[in-house]
């Protein structure tokens, strides 16, 4: 805030556009849950291009995509820009098993920790998974693992990239099965 | 008589009449913009009830108490609020003031009163009858009230849901609450039904509505637990008689064990005594600041203001609030604000795992100052969602009820 008691026009313009989606993400994007995800924190070029994807019908939702064909490409940086510099606000205690949790971090270090790096708690290249709510997880991993979110619409990835994260994942479900996802959920969803 | 408030803050005085969603946003994003600007919030409640979930309440699925929120995250930011109801709002010499007896000056004013009910009409229904005919449209008491009257109901009773007119705070809110009481009695007096009667043709989420309650209540069936009667079917209402609990319209009478009669509503009542409303009962306002188009200087949003395609709605006023804030710190800066950006969302439960919503983005329109839905934007969910889709939409209705309250109270 400046000493006029104004912040400057670009900034304005962005909150303007970022305030409307805290009804559903919560303040500044951080999510007091269940379900709807913290989208406070996430990486710039992940949500703009997670935004176009919405908008132009490729990646699935609910409800993203109807609210996504309400805003230009220039509208959907300012965003972006926006929620980056905001924190990943971690407010909810998840109810988390210990047992699960401990299996849970096995897999992370053999399958994901390469992408989702630092327990997942890192925002820089990839989505930030530590802290994100649970229930969404769950909606996410099952919808990559079918198909339904389907990466190879995503041209912002290598091919290397999307080949590599849905082996992993087919690893995860053919060696570990439905309690292995279970188990990398609750993992992520015990960091706060 | 109170003295006025002579504090002067730097960033200037902004009063807001109501600590409802409209006003409590308003507050809230005005003191996060500019911390100088002093808020007084005036509310006679000490605690508000959302709306909200209260048909999760009646439904049995939500405690009244989890539907309560205080005002210690306003009061926590530096937000004044005085427990009181505003009395009279005057535009020329810049004052509020409080049935108290407090004057409480301001540089703008904002009004958010929510709405007040068309009570005269109908023979035997005044205020005195709505504590044996609750319209529960008020959540708290009322809802409390109507929850006590479904418990005490035999099985095999009816319910007649009144609905009102348009234009009214929530359009889909009359038949989620007819799914939310029937998925009751489906499980505690499966004998008993819902019939709501409604002075309109068509509603809000009309096909969804319809398609769950067949999929969930029999609809369309002999059986059926929800019947939806169009006056131009069964009459209009005639006589609503709290001591004989009986309904009367123009061709038939029932005999209900409970009577939800939600009457016509208009803008609060502060907002009409103090002539910020048409002849249509609601307030004309510049739809980019909110300012009321009678008065200069005082605000009107929420359910009380005429705001173009945006419904009567918590969402809609949460968003009106922002812009309005945004208003107000470019005014006070006397500076120009940015061009607001509005959306409205309305989720609705109308049984286990069973939920939908609609969605709209908005833009400002200069031209005739309308504030337009965004085109190609928005809509309903599909009528042949998925089952799992269906139950998404329950956890991201929970989850929009708690962070819509965390974005307004804090
Ligand atoms: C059953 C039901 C379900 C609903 N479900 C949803 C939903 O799922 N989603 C959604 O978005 N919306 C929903 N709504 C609508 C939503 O509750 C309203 O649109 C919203 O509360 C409007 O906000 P407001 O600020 O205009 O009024 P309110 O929230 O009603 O606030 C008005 C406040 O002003 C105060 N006040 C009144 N007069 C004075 C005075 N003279 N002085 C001082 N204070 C005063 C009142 O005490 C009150 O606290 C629902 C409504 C109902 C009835
Ligand atoms: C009505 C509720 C609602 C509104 C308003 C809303 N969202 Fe969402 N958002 C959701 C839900 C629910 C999901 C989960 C996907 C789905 O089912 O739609 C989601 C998912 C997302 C995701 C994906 C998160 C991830 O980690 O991949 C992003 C990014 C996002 N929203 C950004 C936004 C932005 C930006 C806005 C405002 C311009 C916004 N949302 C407005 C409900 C909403
Ligand atoms: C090759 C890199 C890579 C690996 C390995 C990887 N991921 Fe990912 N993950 C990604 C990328 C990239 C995305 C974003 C996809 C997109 O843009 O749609 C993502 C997205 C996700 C999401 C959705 C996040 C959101 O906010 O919507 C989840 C959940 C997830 N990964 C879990 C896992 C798990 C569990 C593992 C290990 C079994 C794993 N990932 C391994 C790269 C990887």
């Amino acid at each position: 805030v400046s000493v006029a008691g104004q912040a400057p026009a670009a900034e304005l313009e962005a909150s303007m556009l970022a305030n409307t989606c805290n009804g559903c993400h919560g303040p500044n994007g951080t999510s007091y849950g269940p379900a709807a995800p913290t989208i406070g924190g996430t990486n710039a070029a992940y949500m703009f291009e997670t935004m176009v994807a919405f908008r132009e019908g490729e990646r699935p939702s609910t409800i993203m995509q109807r609210i996504a064909k309400g805003y230009s490409d220039e509208e959907l940086k300012l965003i972006a820009d926006y929620f980056a510099k905001q924190p990943f606000g971690r407010v909810v205690d998840q109810n988390t098993d210990p047992d699960l949790v401990a299996r849970g971090k096995q897999i992370y270090d053999n399958l994901c920790e390469d992408c989702h790096e630092d327990e997942g708690m890192s925002a820089i290249d990839y989505p930030a998974l530590a802290g994100q709510m649970m229930p969404y997880l769950d909606h996410q991993l099952h919808d990559l693992i079918s198909g339904r979110r389907d990466l190879e619409k995503n041209e912002a990835l290598s091919s290397k990239e999307r080949r590599k994260k849905m082996r992993n994942l087919k690893e995860l479900v053919d060696t570990e099965g439905e309690d292995g996802v279970t188990a990398v959920i609750h993992f992520f969803g015990s960091k706060n | 008589l109170g003295l006025p408030h002579i504090a002067r803050a730097t960033g200037g005085n902004v009063v807001i009449v109501g600590g409802g969603v409209g006003g409590a946003t308003t507050a809230r994003y005005l003191k996060l913009a500019n911390p100088d600007i002093s808020v007084t919030v005036v509310e006679p409640k000490s605690s508000y009830h959302t709306c909200f979930m209260s048909n999760e309440v009646l439904g049995g699925e939500r405690t009244l108490e989890g539907i309560e929120v205080g005002y210690d995250g306003l009061k926590s930011m530096g937000i004044t609020m005085v427990q009181d109801r505003a009395s009279g709002i005057d535009p020329d010499a810049r004052t509020v003031t409080t049935a108290g007896g407090e004057t409480l000056n301001f540089d703008r004013c904002v009004v958010a009163p929510g709405i007040s009910f068309v009570t005269d009409g109908i023979e035997g229904y005044d205020e005195a009858a709505q504590e044996k005919i609750p319209h529960a449209w008020q959540a708290g008491p009322q809802t409390a009230l109507l929850r006590s009257q479904l418990e005490a109901m035999e099985d095999g009773g009816l319910v007649v849901i009144i609905a009102p007119p348009n234009p009214f705070r929530c359009p889909p809110g009359p038949y989620e609450r007819a799914s939310m009481i029937a998925h009751y009695l489906k499980a505690e007096k499966p004998k008993s039904k819902v019939m709501i009667l409604d002075p309109k043709e068509k509603f809000s989420k009309q096909g969804l509505f319809m398609q769950a309650w067949k999929d969930l209540y029999g609809h369309g069936t002999d059986n059926s637990m929800i019947e939806w009667n169009t006056f131009s079917k069964v009459g209009a209402i005639n006589k609503l008689d709290a001591a004989a609990m009986t309904v009367e319209t123009d061709f038939e009478s029932f005999d209900p064990a409970v009577i939800n009669y939600i009457p016509p509503q208009k803008a609060g009542k502060i907002a009409l005594d103090a002539d910020l409303a048409d002849d249509s009962g609601w307030c004309p306002v510049d739809k980019m600041t909110f300012e009321s188009s009678k008065h200069a200087g005082v605000h009107v949003i929420g359910d009380a203001a005429i705001a173009t395609a945006m419904p009567k709605s918590g969402y809609s006023a949460n968003s009106q609030g922002k812009v309005t804030a945004a208003a107000i710190v470019a005014a006070l800066a006397g500076k120009e604000m940015p061009q607001p950006s509005y959306v409205n969302t309305c989720y609705s439960i109308a049984g286990t795992d069973y939920g939908f919503s609609v969605a709209a983005v908005y833009r400002y329109k200069a031209d005739d100052n309308t504030i337009a839905g965004v085109e190609g934007a928005g809509g309903l969910t599909p009528v042949d969602a998925s089952p799992e889709q269906r139950k998404r939409e329950v956890a991201f209705a929970h989850s929009w009820y708690n962070n819509i309250r965390k974005d307004t109270w804090g």
